[in-house]
């Protein structure tokens, strides 16, 4: 039981302890010292809680029992389980987490009350551990209100005016569509197999309950896809992204881009693929309106980037697009195309949180927030924009970097699919958007590098951050390249989760 | 890993080498310049060693299994050996030839770093053996050979360097396209397997599908039209190293990937040959008008090789065609033996003419006819070399290109025949797999008639290739200068070029007239050893290249130059100036240009705009509505600001507060008293200010919240209702 509780419970805690204490305990005697010791101990924290993490999976295997912790009701149990698929989501938070975390040792340098920061970073860490061992839809909607509400003074943390607006925007977005999951949870739970919702691989739909209730199961699957996917930051409801990731410190961008619309894909695989199931979701009007709506916010995320003229908020847009590019691959019900979103889930978290930490490092060493200001950034910050470049070319789908596999897969499995025009339009979509997505990250490199003849090298000051800064970068980069030359062992893993959830 | 290392150390070497070049070059400038000259040298030696010893075994193949999702898998044979040898070759040769043109450049460590990383993917794009590497290479190459265009870093070159990229990022995503479309219905992108597998697949609607999309990323990269326009623009503003491998090599990777799709994929199929052969003919024909026009020295080049490749296109077309069926199939090697050798002695004529332009461009720092006229004059190697080059390619007997041509001239005469004796529909009649329109199409340009047309188009881009190359010839090497002084300095310059530059040319110069003296004894054997992915099966009938009827298309190619020469380049393309002197002027008016008439307007205004505007309209949508919303269902008043003075709760802790600020100042802190900005009053009546604003906010928010959990419930409720 401990080996799953304890990578929650632990870093809440601590998070909730450094909230709590007084700003002088963390000086450790020595005056001016706060900030040191603040980030010694929260650090440390990381650590402990990663290796915690390390030990629940290694003494646990996909095939465990699921541990129930206590009952809410009678009969709803909160219970934890550590399946394949969570692990996979596992390993990736962990990852980004600790290198944005790492990367936020210096960044919030800039910025004031640094304790509330470091204390919701740790809680909200926390709960999102919950999330990959949530093992019923009840315990997972726990975990993911919870997430939304302690993620929102990182939104909010600047409090200058916009970045109030920007939480409250992302705090309602989100309420809205967790009030739909909860309509869904309270509808679906009549017509399970057993009343506990747990998550089931290839559903749990008992067919003779929902024999004559099939329009209002279904509408209770959109409603809960609709409603998931408003993290993910599908249109209709997309908006609290735009307004939340320039808000938000640059490591809280980051990890919004890189985790918490992660969370909403895992909301959405939980839904999809572990309760209705897809014998029973496929080929219905559900499947065809989530589509149309992926693809429209696909291409509508990468325009808008192309057009968008702030950093931050460019890639705002493209997690929009990006995102959907995973939502597009779940909704195709398909081995395939699930391989490659949930591959594209993995990429794009390191790709993203690489492209955000290079925002922020430029934000942080010149106070530049526009694209236009950033001609010779590469010359100035040149292994800043180097790990930019990389990550750019993964989300471009430059081969040999990662996204090109994730965007192989998906493809594939697109083509794949029975209704051609969805199909191949499929296809066009992903290709276009892949233009776009060279639109909108290439020119900043080129600007940053190609400086044009007349540029004043003697004026040149270097202006590389600090190690804390440049090695998550670094470590970022590598894993995008390596990832994509090296996939195999991870394609498996997935094509194996994918062949048992869709026998 | 399985297999022979040898293919994958030969495109790895460089790729590590260049690493280590750039952390050298951070210290030592010299010593850099040395070890990519001698990564340049070895590579090729390497190639030559992998071309005499291991012909016999028959290739050497390595897979590296699962590296980025289905594997890297390279061969070493015929073909693979001979365009890895020439690349290897032509990288040698401009690495010599580097170190002087770009002593004085800027950024020279990234220069070598992706001169070296560029060979490296080169060579895996030719010595792949499945298509998954090749694209693999290829956008790699795209990429990493940008740097070279962009490298002035002046504004014409980032606009020509943009220009390159987009069309190789575009290219790359339909190839991609096409590489979807093609596995999903063959199972299989290894080369040697397409072939078979594509015979016997059904699904001839889906091969032509990814074969279309597949020509579109390979021509874009060779220079077909109409993906042509970022040749003419790169090639100017490119330093000149590179520009020869631009024109010489990286184009030839398209060519590569076309002919791997046009003899797997298409193998004995003539509508595919008679579409190839229509891009091929407006190629050559637009490119060598192009070339005509041009009053640019590197421009002119550049035109130049659009057209040659065009030649060469001609020449897949008619391989694709003779492939065919019938009695065409015992044909078919001409063409293939005349592609393959057009497209080495392209590169090797390409590489000498680009470094003799490189040398005008490093002494006069200009490429307009009007201002390097007469630079060649008393420069006797320059002299030499260059008149390789432009014999070579305007095709004159006992050069190089006049074999290959030849070649390509009697397939299409070939064709011609055999459409005579039968209606071309009974000889590739089999192979129409395709729609009526398709047929049609096939049929229509098979004709006798239109063969004829065909042929005299390249007799004639022919001439216009020798006119052009003999404006350029006169121009540098007899005219002088309308700058008396000009002319003297270009007369007094002696060491034009130093000695390595000298080797790399003239050593690249030697090969032409050699390959062209001996053509059964060389040429023949180049031809041999690399038609192994080409699928022809007879061998060929040996061609007299010197007998009448093959030197009767030479002169009259030569003589229909020679009349344009006199024709139109003296006297249309030419002004005479107050002075008496006669200038070389541009004749091509402004707004003639696909890039910036055409696609520039509508890929970077139109469709943004109107896709922009719709994506706008998208994204607020939500937006709106609650805005909507909120000013007409959940109407707001304005938040209420009150004036500065607060309320009478905020005046008395104000008040409170100054007082015990005064008494401190009196009492506590007499010697060093605190004077403040504000006094408390105004301080807590702002903070109060604040709080209530956000205060509002929030609740505002909150109440919008709960309004929506409220519509929840009622659903619920209602379906409660509905359900009893």
């Amino acid at each position: 039981m401990s080996n799953l509780l304890l990578p929650i419970l632990f870093p809440i805690a601590a998070g909730i302890a450094i909230l709590a204490l007084p700003k002088k305990v963390f000086a450790f005697g020595r005056s001016g010292g706060e900030r040191r010791g603040l980030c010694i101990i929260t650090g440390g924290f990381f650590v402990v809680t990663a290796l915690l993490m390390v030990m629940a999976l290694l003494t646990t295997t996909p095939k465990d029992m699921p541990q129930i912790a206590f009952f809410l009701t009678r009969k709803l149990p909160i219970q934890f389980g550590f399946d394949a698929l969570g692990r996979v989501f596992a390993v990736m938070i962990s990852a980004v987490m600790l290198l944005a975390g790492c990367f936020s040792f210096v960044y919030m340098k800039h910025e004031h009350r640094e304790k509330r920061y470091y204390g919701f970073y740790l809680i909200v860490y926390g709960m999102l551990n919950g999330l990959c061992f949530a093992d019923n839809l009840v315990t997972f909607y726990l975990f993911y209100e919870l997430m939304t509400i302690t993620s929102m003074p990182l939104v909010l943390h600047t409090q200058t005016k916009e970045a109030i607006l920007a939480g409250l925007k992302y705090l309602f977005y989100s309420f809205c569509g967790a009030y739909m999951v909860l309509f869904g949870l309270f509808c679906l739970s009549r017509f399970c197999l057993s009343n506990t919702l747990t998550f089931g691989a290839g559903g749990i739909l008992d067919a003779a309950l929902v024999e004559g209730h099939e329009t209002l199961v279904l509408v209770t699957a959109f409603l809960m896809i609709l409603g998931f996917s408003v993290k993910a930051g599908m249109f209709p409801l997309h908006a609290w992204l735009t307004k939340a990731h320039p808000a938000a410190p640059a490591p809280v961008s980051a990890v919004l881009s890189g985790i918490v619309v992660k969370a909403g894909v895992l909301g959405v695989i939980r839904v999809v693929y572990y309760l209705f199931g897809t014998q029973f979701l496929a080929g219905t009007w559900v499947q065809y309106t989530w589509l149309v709506l992926s693809l429209i916010t696909i291409l509508m995320g990468s325009m808008m980037a192309y057009l968008e003229k702030g950093l931050k908020k460019r890639l705002a847009y493209s997690t929009i697009s990006q995102a959907s590019y995973i939502l597009f691959g779940l909704a195709l019900m398909q081995q395939t195309a699930f391989t490659g979103a949930v591959l594209h889930t993995v990429f794009h978290a390191f790709i993203k949180t690489a492209l955000f930490l290079a925002a922020g490092a430029v934000i942080y060493q010149t106070g530049k927030k526009n694209v236009s200001e950033l001609s010779g950034i590469g010359k100035e910050m040149p292994i800043v924009m180097w790990c930019y470049t990389i990550a750019s070319l993964g989300l471009i789908g430059i081969p040999p970097a990662s996204g090109f596999i994730s965007k192989w897969y998906l493809a594939l499995g697109s083509l794949d699919f029975g209704v051609r025009a969805f199909a191949y339009t499929g296809v066009i979509v992903l290709l276009v958007s892949a233009l776009l997505t060279a639109g909108y990250l290439l020119p900043i490199t080129i600007r940053g590098f190609f400086v044009g003849e007349d540029y004043d090298y003697q004026a040149l000051k270097k202006k590389e951050p600090s190690k804390l800064m440049t090695i998550p970068l670094i470590l970022l980069a590598a894993v995008t390249l390596l990832l994509g030359m090296f996939p195999n062992g991870l394609i498996s893993y997935i094509g194996d989760i994918a062949a048992a959830i869709m026998r | 890993m399985v297999g022979n290392p040898i293919p994958a150390i030969l495109i790895f070497y460089p790729m590590f080498a260049a690493v280590a070049v750039y952390l050298i070059g951070r210290d030592n400038k010299k010593i850099r310049d040395y070890i990519v000259q001698l990564v340049g040298v070895t590579e090729f030696l390497a190639f030559v060693i992998v071309a005499v010893c291991f012909q016999e075994t028959g290739g050497l193949s390595f897979a590296w299994n699962g590296f980025a999702g289905l594997g890297m898998h390279v061969t070493l044979d015929g073909f693979r050996v001979l365009y890895g040898l020439i690349a290897a070759l032509m990288w040698m040769m401009t690495a010599l030839f580097s170190g002087e043109y770009f002593a004085h450049y800027r950024n020279r460590n990234r220069y070598y770093f992706f001169y070296l990383m560029t060979l490296g993917a080169t060579v895996g794009v030719f010595l792949s053996s499945d298509l998954y590497t090749t694209f693999l290479f290829f956008e790699i190459m795209s990429f990493t050979s940008y740097v070279w265009v962009a490298h002035d870093e002046k504004p014409e070159s980032l606009r020509a360097a943009a220009t390159y990229l987009a069309v190789a990022v575009i290219g790359g995503l339909v190839m991609l396209m096409g590489l979807f479309l093609l596995y999903r219905t063959v199972g299989t992108l290894d080369m040697a397997s397409l072939y078979e597998v594509c015979a016997a697949c059904e699904d001839k609607r889906m091969l032509y599908a990814a074969g279309i999309c597949l020509l579109f990323g390979f021509g874009a990269k060779a220079g077909a039209f109409p993906l042509h326009i970022w040749l003419p623009k790169a090639h100017p503003v490119a330093p000149a190293p590179a520009s020869a491998l631009l024109s010489g090599i990286l184009t030839k990777s398209g060519i590569f990937g076309i002919l791997v799709v046009s003899c797997n994929v298409f193998s004995r199929n003539a509508t595919w040959g008679a579409l190839i052969l229509t891009l091929g003919v407006i190629t050559m024909v637009a490119g060598a008008v192009l070339a005509l026009l041009s009053v640019d020295l590197k421009r002119t080049l550049a035109c130049s090789s659009m057209s040659q490749i065009g030649f060469i296109l001609v020449g897949v077309g008619m391989l694709c065609i003779l492939n065919g069926g019938g009695n065409g199939v015992l044909h078919a090697e001409i063409a293939a033996r005349g592609t393959l050798l057009h497209m080495v002695n392209h590169s090797l004529i390409k590489l000498v003419l680009f470094m003799a332009a490189g040398v005008v461009f490093m002494n006069v720092h200009k490429l307009n006819l009007n201002d390097i006229r007469g630079f060649g004059r008393k420069k006797p190697l320059l002299h030499l070399a260059f008149l390789s080059g432009a014999l070579g390619i305007a095709g004159v007997p006992l050069f190089n290109g006049y074999i290959s041509k030849t070649l390509l001239h009697e397939s299409i005469v070939m064709a011609k025949e055999l459409a005579l004796h039968a209606p071309v529909a009974n000889w590739v009649g089999a192979a129409f797999p395709f729609g009526y329109e398709w047929n049609a199409f096939a049929r229509f340009v098979t004709s006798p008639r239109v063969l004829e047309i065909v042929e005299w188009l390249f007799l004639i881009s022919g001439g216009l290739t020798a006119a052009y190359m003999l404006k350029l010839y006169i121009c540098l090497f007899w005219e002088k200068n309308k700058d008396a002084e000009e002319q003297a300095r270009f007369d007094g310059m002696k060491a034009y070029m130093n000695k390595k530059s000298a080797f790399a040319i003239v050593g690249s110069a030697v090969l032409l007239p050699v390959m062209g003296l001996f053509p059964y004894l060389i040429t023949d054997r180049i031809g041999v050893f690399g038609e192994n992915i080409l699928h022809v099966e007879t061998a060929c009938e040996t061609v007299s290249y010197f007998g009448l009827e093959s030197l009767k298309g030479g002169l009259i190619s030569l003589a229909i130059g020679i009349v344009l020469y006199f024709g139109v380049v003296r006297t249309f393309l030419m002004k005479d100036e107050k002075s008496g002197e006669q200038l070389y002027i541009n004749r091509l008016p402004k707004w003639f240009d696909l890039e910036n008439g055409v696609y520039r307007p509508v890929l970077l205004k139109g469709i943004p705009a109107v896709l922009g505007f719709l994506c706008r309209i998208l994204d607020t949508l939500t937006d709106g509505i609650l805005i909507v919303l909120r000013k007409t269902i959940f109407r707001e008043s304005p938040i209420p600001h009150e004036r500065e003075q607060g309320t009478i709760f905020t005046d008395m802790a104000g008040s409170v507060g100054d007082f015990f600020h005064r008494l401190l100042n009196r009492t506590i802190r007499r010697k060093h008293p605190k004077t403040l900005a504000r006094s408390y009053r105004q301080v807590i009546a702002l903070k109060r200010e604040e709080f209530r604003e956000n205060n509002v906010l929030i609740a505002r928010s909150l109440s919008f919240g709960l309004l929506l959990f409220c519509a929840g419930f009622l659903f619920t409720v209602i379906y409660l209702l509905f359900r009893a």
